[in-house]
């Protein structure tokens, strides 16, 4: 099957909850989605076998005040995109997917550790890259992140 | 009396003779069998995430190539592909070529180290110490070719930095003929060698769902029956030119990720003399703008572990707005943990090094600003000052 | 004089330093023999001793957690144990310096101790590690201790003694490794568990458990234990040579012979790759007891026919 005929199938399975799609290269679909039908989503890929979790992309939209969290899953050389975005403030949430995709679980540490979204549902979240003494509420890859050396 | 019996837990790092760089993992275990593991990892998290952010395009890319030391010339690659995409830009063929030889001599070295480690791993030192005796041969030629035996920078944005002259394919093909010659024994070793296979054997036994389960990628997925090389399904840099016969083992086992990696290193020879047979003619660097209009790319080449995926984002700067990179490990590293329950403890080294785990490429992102000392950059004496006044309290 | 002469015999020759030295010396040939095997230059002849001279120049640090008077003793016994058993053995050589009725159980009982000392060692601590080893290092222990028994008791059986000089006097000149080829195989294989040897070396993995049992100890401790086991080579190795071998008469014979079975070891050694300790006990109760259980049966009714 070629990679537009397989990001095609994928369009067709989110037609319903597509906010909007774009096909910004010839190998790349992406989906903009509400949060709330993420897990609708995610469930509709793994039941129809669409290719796997490549990883979790976290953007910080300082700017428009939001995070922009990207799903990015393959098939073959077809890279469908996820799109949500939550509000910086007070506290961004997203539902978990680790019970669709259990492997999620390290990128969505990772997310929660480096841009501080409060991921529900997620099995673990204890620290996997930052040091033990690293402030809880710093999250370096955050645009306004404030870093220094922690005199301890 | 009701007692609950005492968690035995055999830690495996994050310094101890089974990891060659730091990691943590946690074995509960009773008697010899693992009952519980877990993984932290970020003992090597040098904050290269955030640190692209305050770099531009051409200082990034040689600061990617430093995200690992056995896989640099694909990180640079991943990197180089991703932001010529974005600039519109393509490289010229004898580059793409080039990249693609220099890929695949860095895919040699990187088998062979693991074939040594593993090897060390089972307790099996003779195979260890011959596989990394003949690695040489692959590191002279990457060095003559380079000027490095790690952190090639054969990369530049929009092409390569040097030339591939007649001497340089001539030693490259005499290299190739002895590590061909060489493999073959290998492979003859780890598919007869009787205490080698007890170790190897049905030992972490990877089925084909739990790939999919588990999201595997690179040749731990192939060893499983999984086709996931994207050398075939997504061809870039010279890879749809000169196409490559992926390799793959129905067994999923550890003596099918050995087959696998060794029988990848003979394509890896075929593929290199084919390259320099037509190596195509022409410039080696196509010219890069400085700066990015806005837009987002995703670039995947393939790793001697498995896919490695770059995110890279730009914002009309030279400066890249975010750049995200998933290494192959990441992906590998939870099927460790789930394959070593239930399996001896004995093997948990073995499924660990069956992955061929990297830690470096794991851990990457935090830099040093620091606010309080008002310097954003330490001279290595004031470090150095640093740290001795920091255990003197 | 008698007492000069037993003290000479045990502070010096045969006992106390000689074997010492010798020890050291056949762990250099081991590990010069293995790196070039494994295509590496190895060590320089002095290694071995520069190792121990440091590691008796070291701290000895003793973990708070467990007995620390144990700590402390156990590697004394073990390398008393082992270099006691040195008196029984024809050293270099030499006729063995004490002899009575029943020493090959007591010089074989006294090369168990260091094993058995490692693994209390091991379990005397609270370390993860120390304690995975001390279990295997004992499991070991058990596995390979009965069929490496039965096979030195062979050429004893052969000689109607226990004593080790009269087995050496009816053997010399005899090969009994043609009479008894399977008691000769169990014989070196155990020698390697005993040694922990690789493919027999589980209960010291570094790349599973660092050093097994002794991951506690440094400095002295460790020296001591390291020397204990070279000492346990030069008299293994003789023990198999002056049994199988056709006896060990003068000191070229002595060198050659041990020589040549050390290189059998080396020539193990570094072929295999380590077994797990499931594995190892498996080989041990499966064939290698089975093994010498029929020679046995093989002997006992020879010996019948002949009687």
């Amino acid at each position: 099957m070629d990679t537009p005929q397989t990001l095609k199938i994928a369009g067709e399975l989110l037609t319903g909850l597509a906010k909007n799609a774009a096909y910004p290269e010839e190998s790349r679909l992406d989906i903009t989605l509400e949060p709330r039908d993420l897990q609708e989503a995610v469930g509709k890929l793994a039941a129809a076998r669409w290719g796997y979790l490549a990883t979790i992309t976290g953007l910080d939209q300082l700017a428009a005040g939001q995070l922009e969290i990207l799903y990015h899953f393959c098939a073959g050389a077809a890279i469908l995109t996820l799109r949500i975005s939550v509000p910086r403030s007070p506290i961004p949430t997203i539902d978990s997917i680790c019970s669709v995709f259990p492997y999620a679980s390290i990128y969505e540490r990772e997310l929660g550790e480096m841009l501080g979204v409060i991921v529900t549902h997620t099995p673990n979240t204890a620290r996997l890259f930052l040091a033990d003494g690293w402030p809880n509420d710093v999250y370096p890859l955050r645009k306004d992140a404030v870093l220094e050396i922690r005199q301890e | 009396m009701n007692t609950v019996p005492e968690r035995f837990v055999v830690p495996i790092g994050p310094q101890h003779p089974a990891l060659k760089e730091p990691g943590h993992f946690e074995f509960t275990v009773d008697g010899e069998q693992v009952t519980a593991a877990s993984v932290r990892l970020g003992y090597a998290h040098r904050g290269i995430e955030k640190a692209t952010e305050g770099r531009n395009w051409v200082q990034n890319l040689y600061l990617l190539e430093r995200i690992c030391g056995i896989c640099s010339h694909i990180h640079a690659t991943a990197y180089c592909l991703g932001v010529e995409k974005l600039a519109g830009v393509t490289a010229p063929p004898r580059a793409q070529a080039i990249r693609v030889v220099v890929a695949e001599l860095e895919r040699i070295h990187s088998h062979l180290l693991w074939l040594g480690v593993a090897a060390h791993e089972a307790g099996f030192d003779t195979l260890f110490m011959y596989s990394w005796r003949d690695r040489e041969t692959v590191m002279d030629i990457l060095e003559a070719l380079t000027g490095n035996r790690v952190n090639y920078s054969a990369n530049l944005l929009g092409g390569v930095k040097f030339d591939m002259t007649p001497e340089l394919q001539d030693m490259i093909l005499k290299g190739l003929e002895f590590l061909e010659q060489r493999t073959h024994d290998y492979v003859a070793v780890v598919t007869t060698d009787a205490t080698l296979l007890q170790r190897t054997r049905g030992v972490g036994v990877t089925s084909r769902e739990q790939v999919e389960e588990l999201g595997l990628i690179g040749p731990t997925a192939r060893a499983s029956g999984a086709l996931r090389d994207l050398r075939v399904e997504s061809p870039y840099a010279a890879y749809a030119d000169f196409p490559i016969v992926p390799v793959t083992a129905t067994e999923g086992d550890l003596e099918a990720r050995f087959v696998v990696r060794l029988k990848e290193l003979f394509e890896s020879y075929r593929l290199i003399r084919l390259i320099l047979e037509k190596l195509p003619e022409g410039e080696l660097q196509a010219r890069m703008p400085r700066k990015i209009k806005p837009a987002e790319t995703i670039s995947r080449v393939e790793a001697p572990r498995g896919e490695l995926f770059y995110f890279i984002k730009s914002n009309g700067t030279d400066q890249p707005e975010r750049i995200k990179v998933r290494t192959p490990t990441l992906c590998n590293l939870a099927s460790v943990c789930i394959l070593a329950v239930g399996s001896q403890l004995a093997d948990v080294p073995m499924i660990l090094a069956g992955v061929d785990p990297c830690f470096s490429c794991n851990d990457r992102a935090v830099s040093i600003h620091s606010t309080k000392l008002g310097e954003k950059q330490w001279t290595w004496a004031q470090l150095r000052q640093y740290g001795i006044d920091y255990y003197r309290r | 004089m008698d007492t000069i002469r037993d003290l000479v015999t045990l502070f010096f020759f045969p006992g106390g330093l000689f074997v010492l030295a010798l020890g050291m010396s056949y762990e250099w040939v081991d590990r010069k023999l293995m790196a070039r095997v494994q295509n590496r230059v190895g060590p320089r002849w002095f290694q071995p001793f520069a190792d121990i001279a440091k590691l008796l120049t070291k701290e000895e640090v003793i973990p708070l957690d467990g007995n620390g008077l144990l700590f402390l003793g156990l590697p004394i016994v073990a390398l008393a144990g082992a270099l006691t058993s040195a008196l029984y053995v024809p050293v270099a050589g030499w006729h063995p310096a004490y002899s009575f009725q029943g020493d090959l159980i007591v010089a074989l009982y006294l090369l168990s101790l260091l094993t058995l000392c490692t693994g209390l060692a091991g379990a005397n601590t609270s370390d993860h590690f120390s304690l995975v080893g001390a279990t295997r290092t004992l499991t070991q222990l058990f596995s390979y201790e009965a069929p490496f028994l039965l096979a030195m008791l062979g050429p004893a059986v052969m000689a109607h003694t226990w004593q080790i000089n009269e087995i050496i006097a009816d053997a010399d000149g005899r090969w009994m490794l043609f009479l008894q080829p399977i008691g000769f195989i169990v014989a070196l294989i155990g020698l390697l568990g005993k040694l922990e040897m690789s493919p027999f070396n589980a209960p010291e993995a570094e790349t599973e458990i660092v050093a097994g049992a002794l991951t506690e100890y440094s400095g002295r401790g460790l020296a001591l234990f390291r020397l204990g086991r070279h000492v346990e080579l030069v008299i293994g190795l003789t023990m198999v040579a002056a049994f199988y071998m056709g006896g060990v008469n003068g000191l070229p014979m002595f060198v050659l012979k041990t020589l040549i079975l050390l290189l059998g070891l080396v020539g193990i050694q570094s072929l295999v790759a380590r077994l797990r300790i499931d594995q190892t006990v498996g080989l041990w109760w499966r064939w290698g007891s089975l093994l010498v259980l029929a020679q046995w049966l093989v002997l006992v009714v020879w010996e019948g026919v002949q009687a």
